[in-house]
């Protein structure tokens, strides 16, 4: 029971810390709420379900295609839509839903409401402490350290990674400094949504594809990114292994309640904010930075 | 005989001199005239359940209008009130069986003890951390109505509730009066002191705060009285369809008043009202192509932001209005001097 | 700029009155209203259904009402249900104000088919509900029979009965287990995704187990839009159950299914999957979903009656695939609808109701006849039982859904055995075997 509580937990949180790492860096560099975030995990998907099931590609030269694909359809769909109105906070939040909501009837029109899968890349499962793990489930774990490990090093490694820091921690000294500050928001958002079809294509083998499937990834995204707190990368790798092993928790402790996940994630997510405003790694004094 | 029309003369000219004068007023003026005697030049079932509809919506939109454009407390979780107000009155219409009249607004008690419950924990929030804490209520909220489907019926929800009256025309008009006068009754609040400091609030807390004013008690004001608009909404709703239905408590319908709001133009009563009066029957319009509703609506919206950021009713009004320099009274754009200072408007 | 103002306004009063004034259609045309959720396969259902009576009707000459033949009009409506109540309410008034039609089939999603009910009733309007299994839409009939008698279940029989029929199905695997591994006492696994419709269906299986000498090893209730099962089935592997009782309707049977196969976890599936009914389930579950067993009303190559076959091939050819059972949409209109009309020569809706509850009449799926309650008051629900409508067990082997059951059913004891053509032989899935066979 402990070994599937812990190696639920761990999976179902790099899922969320894959999501919530890339909102986190678009909030924290150019203070955009993208909720259409989980919108492009879903384009990811049904990209790979596309090459894979209608093209018989094979599953993994379509996921790099389907990650390269999605970035583009991702920086294009932010300079039409959200570079423009960047000032004005409610309406990018607004223009997100909005892109969101479109991406969602587009797949409803192409692909109709049925749910689709994408194969794994490997079949199989194996035994660790009694418990039988598939070996999809291990890749998908693997894989998602790896690329947080990446975004790791390009952060802390790279120049762009600094720019992407330094515009986070301060926009107008940044800007002060000789740094593009728009063209660093459009690096981040490149990565920002890169790593959403990263989540795509690592995670959908073990998931069902659906042109609603955004949703619920959304919720718990935004409440790992705010238990963490905003624009804080620690917190939200932090926050996503504790809202993973909370649900991982009810799963299994409460069977009659699994549906209640959810709602359990949530409300702890709200009495941490009672007890610490600005979640567990997050800055008080917005004005300060 | 005489004083009536002393009385008719007087009412002229105030109506000359205060509502032709400036063409939003004209506008809003023709708006109450049209909702309230349509059903004279026709009585189609369908098209008074789109206004009635649109009414609803109306109130719900403008409610969210008061506590986040106003206040500044922006509420992803709208839909709480809503859902809260609907259960409620659904609940009190058919176990205790309170007719509509008392149990709308026992529903919206509800939900103001709801605005109470969430605007606590969200006192100390800013921001986007606010949106997302407010975002997270309906959903507990859903999973608690599934967890007891004995009481709240579960995805059934509460069904066979008694009309709101006994005819479609009653119907209209019981919302439409109802939709005019709350409206009203909100804009005339945040025309008053209260709606001073709630714009205080929005602007510089720390500022409300030192000038000596209980900004705790703002807020919860702020959140309680939404609430109540909000659970008013959820009544009719709940009574109109005669089921309420964890459909009320939905993300998309947070999301959905958020957008109409926003649309519509926040920080103005109005400016949600007509959102919701130009997008719920273009979305019924839209209808003629289903596959492609969705889709035309969230091009639309994405389409206005991108030129009217600010919202389409305060840009349809810089376009036909022009404040003066001097005096900061508004007159027709179609003006070369002020009506009042005889400024010159250029 | 004043003149493209005016344009502008012209155009825009152009389209209001295009919206506000749709013009009626003139008669000779009955005006059936096809309602449901066009976007999903329960919708596509309705209306393929519907379109494929409407075409065999009019290719016949048309229906004669009295002394004239009047053509059959189909008309699409896309109620939205599982996305918006307002909706499918908004979407039955159109179509019953605008497009006027003169009768409604279809309906899903029991809180929609609720809140649609009423809107047709209120214009008397016979409604043939063709998806919702709810008790609650026949019992509305008969405590208020003036008002609700215009509506009649279509398809599928009432939940009451769909329990029963899966008892039966988990009965028969159980027995064919006991048989074939030598298991002493089959043990079973509740999983029934959380919803209201559930709910009776968990707690009856808990009492009724026990009477077929069955141990409950455990209920999980896992979202019905659940993406990830693994717990559950790590979960049930380990109370060693060898059968597990599924209650699905939506995406989680397909993820239950896809990960009960990779992880080879030794237990039958049998229940309610309403995904696994679909052809796409077999790609769904990536190939993982053989050995899943669930209801169905109709499968390849199984006959209830000489009307099934016709019926299926036709369907198939036309449309590529097994009719799901919304499109009984097209039993209502051609073995219930039409015949009521032509016998009752007009398109009153009274005096079709009363001829439609008196009527006992075979369809592809079985007989149809329309019961009454405890106190004999009309309820326009379906009768279950053999030689009425008893649906069908199928199974996926092999890639393809294959009818399992009846096979060699006694309906009570010293009934006669029944078995429809076409069915075969249930299988146990050859992990199952390893692991139970002495």
């Amino acid at each position: 029971m402990i070994a599937d509580i812990i190696i639920s937990g761990l999976i179902n949180g790099s899922v969320y810390a894959l999501l919530a790492i890339g909102f986190s860096l678009i909030f924290g560099a150019a203070r955009i709420v993208n909720l259409a975030h989980t919108a492009f995990y879903m384009l990811a998907s049904y990209c790979i379900y596309y090459a894979t099931h209608r093209l018989g590609v094979h599953p993994i030269p379509a996921m790099l295609v389907a990650i390269v694909l999605v970035t583009l359809i991702g920086l294009i769909c932010y300079k039409l839509f959200i570079d423009p109105i960047r000032e004005h906070e409610a309406a990018v939040l607004i223009a997100t839903i909005a892109l969101a909501m479109a991406m969602q009837e587009i797949m409803l029109l192409i692909f109709t409401g049925d749910y689709l899968s994408v194969p794994a890349l490997v079949r199989g499962y194996l035994k660790i402490f009694g418990v039988k793990i598939a070996y999809q489930q291990l890749l998908t774990f693997g894989v998602a350290l790896l690329i947080l490990a990446g975004v790791w090093a390009l952060l802390k490694k790279t120049r762009v990674g600094l720019a992407i820091r330094s515009t986070a921690q301060d926009r107008e000294v940044a800007n002060l400094m000789g740094m593009n500050e728009s063209r660093v928001a459009m690096m981040t958002m490149g990565v920002s949504v890169g790593l959403a079809a990263f989540a795509g294509a690592v995670v959908v083998p073990l998931k069902v594809v659906d042109p609603h499937m955004w949703m619920y990834p959304l919720i718990m995204m935004m409440a790992v990114v705010v238990l963490g707190g905003l624009g804080s990368l620690k917190g939200s790798f932090a926050g996503a292994y504790i809202l993973g092993f909370a649900e991982s928790l009810v799963v299994f402790l409460i069977p009659l309640g699994a549906f209640l996940k959810g709602s359990v994630a949530l409300s702890i997510m709200i009495i941490v904010l009672l007890i610490r405003p600005e979640g567990l790694f997050g800055i008080a004094f917005e004005e300060e930075r | 005989m005489g004083m009536l029309g002393f009385y008719l003369r007087k009412l002229i000219t105030i109506f000359k001199g205060e509502v032709l004068v400036l063409p939003s007023r004209i506008v809003v003026f023709l708006f109450f005239l049209v909702l309230l005697l349509l059903p004279v030049v026709s009585q189609d079932p369908y098209l008074l359940r789109i206004l009635i509809l649109a009414s609803i919506f109306a109130i719900l939109a403008a409610s969210w209008d008061l506590l986040s454009g106003f206040t500044g407390q922006m509420n992803f979780g709208h839909a709480l009130f809503f859902g809260v107000g609907a259960y409620s009155s659904a609940l009190l219409n058919l176990h205790v069986h309170i007719p509509p009249w008392g149990s709308i607004p026992l529903g919206a008690l509800a939900a103001v003890l709801a605005g109470l419950i969430i605007g606590i924990p969200c006192l100390r929030l800013r921001g986007t951390y606010l949106a997302l804490t407010t975002l997270a209520f309906p959903i507990i909220l859903m999973g608690i109505v599934f967890a007891i489907p004995g009481i709240t019926g579960g995805e059934l929800g509460v069904s066979g509730l008694s009309r709101l009256s006994s005819s479609r025309l009653y119907d209209y008009y019981i919302t439409v009066v109802l939709m005019l006068g709350l409206c009203t009754i909100m804009w005339k609040i945040t025309d008053s002191n209260t709606g001073i400091i709630f714009h205080a609030i929005r602007e510089d807390e720390l500022a409300v705060r030192t000038s000596g004013i209980n900004v705790t008690r703002y807020k919860l004001l702020a959140f309680s009285l939404s609430g109540f608009f909000a659970g008013i909404s959820g009544g009719l709703y709940a009574h109109f369809m005669r089921i309420a239905g964890p459909s009320t408590l939905e993300v998309s319908m947070s999301f959905t008043v958020v957008i109409w709001a926003v649309f519509g133009g926040i920080v103005t009563i109005y400016g949600p009202v007509g959102a919701v009066f130009i997008l719920f029957p273009l979305l019924e319009f839209f209808r003629f192509w289903p596959e492609f509703r969705m889709l035309m609506f969230a091009v639309v919206i994405l389409l206005i932001l991108l030129y009217m950021p600010n919202g389409i009713l305060p840009w349809v009004r810089d376009k036909i209005e022009k404040e003066c320099p001097r005096c900061k009274i508004r007159n027709v754009a179609t003006r070369k001097t002020c009506r009042v200072c005889t400024a010159s408007l250029d | 700029m004043k003149r493209s103002k005016l344009l502008l306004s012209v155009l825009l009063v152009a389209c209001l009155l295009m919206a506000v004034g749709m013009p009626a259609y003139a008669a000779k045309v009955i005006k059936i209203g096809v309602i449901g959720p066009m976007k999903f396969v329960q919708g596509k259902g309705h209306w393929n259904g519907a379109t494929m009576a409407a075409e065999e009707i009019n290719a016949k000459g048309g229906i004669q009402v009295g002394n004239e033949k009047m053509k059959l009009e189909v008309i699409k409506v896309d109620s939205n249900e599982f996305l918006s109540m307002t909706d499918a309410t908004n979407a039955m008034e159109l179509a019953i104000t605008r497009h006027k039609v003169d009768f409604l089939v279809g309906g899903f999603r029991t809180e929609a088919v609720l809140a649609m009910q009423d809107i047709a009733m209120d214009h008397n309007k016979i409604f043939i509900g063709c998806g919702a299994a709810h008790p609650e839409l026949c019992t509305r009939v008969a405590k208020d029979y003036k008002r609700y008698k215009y509506f009649f279940r279509g398809t599928p029989f009432n939940s009451m009965y769909l329990v029963k029929v899966c008892f039966i199905h988990l009965a028969t695997v159980g027995g064919i287990m006991k048989k074939a591994l030598g298991i002493p006492k089959i043990k079973v696994a509740i999983v029934g995704e959380k919803a209201v419709w559930v709910e009776p269906m968990v707690a009856v299986t808990k009492k009724y187990l026990p009477k077929l000498g069955m141990e409950l090893a455990g209920i999980w209730r896992p979202s019905a839009v659940a993406t990830d099962a693994t717990a559950e089935l790590s979960a049930v592997q380990r109370t060693g159950a060898h059968i597990v009782f599924t209650i699905f309707s939506s995406s989680v049977g397909i993820t239950f299914a896809r990960q009960a196969g990779e992880l080879k976890i030794p237990a039958a599936m049998v229940g309610i999957n309403v995904e696994a009914q679909k052809d796409g389930f077999y790609e769904a579950t990536e190939r993982m979903g053989n050995y899943v067993m669930t209801m169905n009303t109709y499968a390849r190559g199984v006959e209830s009656n000489e009307l099934t076959k016709p019926f299926v091939t036709k369907y198939m050819k036309k449309f590529g695939e097994v009719p799901t059972y919304t499109a009984d949409t097209y039993t209502a209109i051609v073995y219930g609808l039409v015949p009521t009309i032509e016998q009752a020569g007009t398109l009153d809706a009274d005096k079709l109701v009363a001829i439609l509850e008196n009527r006992e009449y075979k369809v592809p799926a079985g007989k149809v006849k329309y019961s009454k309650d405890a106190q004999g008051r009309h309820l326009h629900d379906l009768t279950w039982g053999p030689g009425y409508l008893t649906s069908l067990g199928v199974q996926w082997q092999d890639g393809e859904l294959k009818g399992v059951w009846p096979n060699r059913w006694k309906a009570a004891k010293g009934a006669p055995e029944i078995t429809y053509k076409g069915i075969v032989p249930y299988k146990i899935a050859p992990w199952i075997i390893k692991e139970y066979k002495k």
